[in-house]
């Protein structure tokens, strides 16, 4: 697959200082300022946060609120870039301790694309991790980076190590996706340690800790079938490791780790190179169904890049990150950010207007979930407002794949009455101690196989 | 340049209430033609009149009470055709226009319209009828299948459903583009056709005992009866009860959501009718049976509910129902 690298001198680039759930950084740039490709623009003295660099070389002109991907406002720096390619010293920095390692992955801005800073995610506070999982089922470009796919696989390997050594787990394992043949061969055979690695499927019972046991290693790749989802960490985890994550918990509870693919190849740039993480690979899917891979810098305005890949028709919804789950935005003058993966663009009249009828009770949505739940029950209790009868039919494993609501004929927009619903038992359980009796987490500890 | 904003997904698949009807009425337009061609006139006048019946009481319903008017999206029309096809064509046509009526009326508005319905409208009102105009409502005669060819064009029949189990052949294809699901008409067909050869088999082993066989193969041979067509079979292949499986179980709103729920109604439909045909016959068998089973589809689903990622086994199930009860005073934890 190829990847293009954009390569225009924008007007001007954003850069979020949120890109990351956790505390907002706090600029250390002044407007004015004359910036680097590479420099720290913004930290935090908050462990859960990450700090974010500039992406280009240019003048900051602002640090306002601008628009984000998320469909919020977030305080950001401003940069005119300018034709100069000038950057930081960058000093790679081998054979790190576990500590130091922490330390630079939150220093080097390396967030998981599901927003959490990876520090956070491999050293959380008061947990221990035992298992570190690379998430590559949704990693769609493995060229361009890497000169061939066995390169891939051995710095995934690399990494995953260096993984496991931040957060002091003994275990870790690469997922794949069965589908997925050009992973699927990346890994198939290249030697680590002295042993050949087989990918290995997961079916039926046979979880991570059959294959630890099989092939008699702490590090495993294995393939698993595609999923997808905004909250899937909880039944991926499930899947892969057998172990069940209790509501209003995630899986750091209970010892695994989850890291993406984009977080691992950051990792082991910064370890080889010290570049800190300040360049993503975004899809760009085009109103004709084409899609480009491009390689931008942190803080592209969507409108640079629509541009310059040509798109000049006129455009009706601009989704980022996916049409099942993403945000439309409002505006094309947001920014890629760290959480990124693809920009979607659909013509006027492919935009959809749907208006709710009842539901049919056709059972379409009930058999599209993956994880089992009944969604047209869960989409009526939450309309009336029930929402212990939601959690009652297992809302909180929801993964939010909205699979349901676009195969229902009556267009019921079943995945917002979920969102609603599970933000609403969120808010009114805000600030209950976990043992208490009615919380969420009530009869279930976090964990358990 | 402005864009629209809205709630994901942003991209579904087209399919929706009216594609759903249009294909049922569609499958069932093979059928027709054949009942036409066999009983001619009357056909056409019994068609045309339950459909314009529904439709046009409907139309006036959501007038009168201020509704969405939704004769577009072919349900009325579906339900009317599927009652024609249940009535005999010798009928008085006031009958149609009655069935039409209360069908709609009766069927589906009087409980919340489209969706809300606990028994299929179609049903309804055709057991209304069967009931208050018996002599109108009773077939000349009764279909059975004695050869082959009776698949294709039956002789026996006395409604227009029955002309022709063939024809409802654009079912499967309905099963197979999900505009039907596949798992109550599987289980529902599995279940009638396994029940007469079960008692086959169950009926020579009874009667070995009653000789005093002693010998056991002569016991497993009888296994052979699951080969042979049990003589209740023919009488059971006739094409109300294909069309009760493709069309009418299926009725979505009368059905439970849950998988395994869908299963289970299916086979109870095949239990009910079977129940009812081996001591009545079966074309009122399959319509009463299916009519019954709805009655309970909400008590399946209630206890068929998928548990936490569905994966709990019949075991841990009966474990967490005992468990759910035991007070919450009584248990204990093990502390690590
Ligand atoms: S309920 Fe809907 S959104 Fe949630 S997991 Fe099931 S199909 Fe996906
Ligand atoms: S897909 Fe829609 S109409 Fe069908 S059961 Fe689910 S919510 Fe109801």
């Amino acid at each position: 697959m190829e990847i293009k690298t954009l390569d225009i001198l924008p007007e001007k680039v954003i850069i979020p200082l949120k890109q990351h759930i956790g505390a907002v950084c706090d600029p250390i740039v002044k407007k004015g300022d004359r910036v680097l490709v590479g420099q720290k623009i913004g930290q935090s003295e908050e462990y859960v946060s990450s700090a974010v660099h500039s992406s280009v070389c240019g003048e900051v002109i602002a640090i306002e609120q601008c628009a984000n991907p998320d469909g919020n406002k977030v305080m950001s720096v401003v940069i005119q870039p300018e034709q100069s390619d000038e950057r930081v010293e960058f000093s790679s920095s081998q054979s790190l301790s576990s500590d130091e390692l922490a330390d630079i992955i939150k220093d080097c801005g390396i967030v998981e694309h599901y927003g959490a800073p990876t520090h956070a995610v491999l050293r959380p506070k008061g947990k221990k991790i035992d298992i570190v999982l690379i998430n590559a089922t949704s990693s769609e470009w493995i060229g361009g980076k890497y000169k061939n796919p066995e390169e891939y696989a051995y710095q995934m390997m690399d990494a995953l190590k260096l993984l496991m050594k931040t957060s002091g787990a003994s275990k870790g394992a690469i997922v794949l996706r069965t589908d997925d043949r050009e992973s699927i061969e990346a890994f198939d055979g290249i030697k680590v340690d002295n042993r050949r690695i087989v990918v290995a499927p997961l079916v039926g019972g046979r979880k991570l800790d059959y294959y630890y046991k099989e092939q008699g290693s702490d590090v495993v790749v294995v393939s698993q079938k595609r999923i997808y989802g905004k909250k899937i960490l909880n039944f991926f985890t499930y899947n892969v490791t057998g172990r069940k994550v209790g509501s209003g918990c995630d899986p750091t509870d209970v010892g695994v780790a989850i890291c993406g693919v984009k977080s691992a190849k950051a990792l082991y740039d910064v370890v080889h190179s010290g570049k800190p993480y300040y360049e993503t690979v975004v899809s760009l899917e085009g109103v004709d169904g084409k899609t480009d891979h491009i390689q931008v810098k942190i803080g592209t305005l969507f409108k640079d890049i629509i541009e310059a890949c040509g798109y000049n028709g006129k455009i009706g919804k601009i989704i980022a990150n996916g049409v099942r789950t993403g945000v439309a935005q409002y505006t094309d003058q947001v920014p890629v950010t760290k959480g990124t993966t693809r920009i979607t663009l659909q013509k006027p009249e492919h935009v959809l207007i749907d208006e709710s009828t009842h539901c049919i009770h056709c059972a379409r949505c009930v058999d599209v979930c993956t994880v089992e739940l009944l969604p047209s029950r869960i989409a009526v209790m939450a309309d009336k407002g029930q929402f212990d009868e939601c959690r009652k039919l297992h809302i909180e494993n929801c993964i939010e794949c909205g699979d349901c609501a676009a195969v229902c004929p009556s267009r019921i927009h079943i995945l917002q009455f979920i969102r609603y619903a599970k933000q609403s038992i969120g808010l009114a359980y805000e600030g209950v101690p976990s043992e208490s009796a009615s919380g969420p987490k009530a009869g279930s500890a976090c964990g358990g196989e | 340049m402005t864009y629209v904003i809205s709630a994901p997904p942003h991209k579904k698949e087209r399919i929706d209430i009216q594609k759903l009807n249009m294909g049922k009425i569609i499958a069932l337009i093979p059928l027709c033609l054949v009942a036409i061609y066999f009983f001619g006139v009357p056909a056409i006048q019994l068609i045309i009149t339950t459909v314009l019946a529904a439709v046009i009481t409907e139309l006036g319903i959501q007038k009168i009470f201020k509704q969405k008017v939704t004769i577009g999206d072919g349900h009325a029309a579906l339900i009317g055709l599927m009652l024609a096809l249940l009535i005999p064509p010798e009928a008085p046509l006031w009958i149609p226009v009655f069935g039409g009526f209360f069908a709609i009326a009766f069927g589906k508005h009087v409980f919340g319209g489209i969706g809300s319905y606990i028994f299929s409208p179609v049903l309804v009102s055709w057991i209304f009828m069967r009931s208050a105009w018996a002599t109108h409502m009773t077939a000349l005669s009764l279909p059975n299948t004695g050869q082959l060819s009776d698949l294709i064009l039956e002789s026996g029949a006395g409604m227009l459903v029955d002309v022709s189990p063939i024809a409802l052949i654009a079912g499967l294809y309905l099963i197979h583009k999900r505009y039907i699901e596949w798992r109550i008409p599987v289980s529902f067909f599995a279940t009638i056709v396994l029940i007469p050869q079960t008692l086959l088999f169950l009926s020579g082993v009874y009667g070995l005992i009653q000789h005093g066989v002693l010998n056991p193969l002569m016991y497993l041979s009888q296994l052979f009866a699951f080969l042979s067509i049990s003589p209740e079979l023919p009488y059971a292949m006739v094409g109300v009860l294909f069309f009760g499986i493709i069309f009418l179980a299926t009725d979505t709103p009368t059905t439970p959501v849950t998988k395994n729920g869908r299963l289970i109604y299916g086979m109870l439909c095949g239990l009910l009718v079977f129940i009812y045909g081996y001591f009545g016959n079966y074309v009122e068998g399959t319509l009463y049976g299916i009519f019954l089973a709805s009655c309970v589809s909400s008590f399946i689903e209630m206890n068929t509910r998928p548990t936490s990622y569905g994966n709990a086994s019949f075991i841990e199930r009966i474990y967490g129902r005992i468990k759910a009860k035991v007070p919450e005073s009584l248990k204990f934890e093990v502390i690590k």
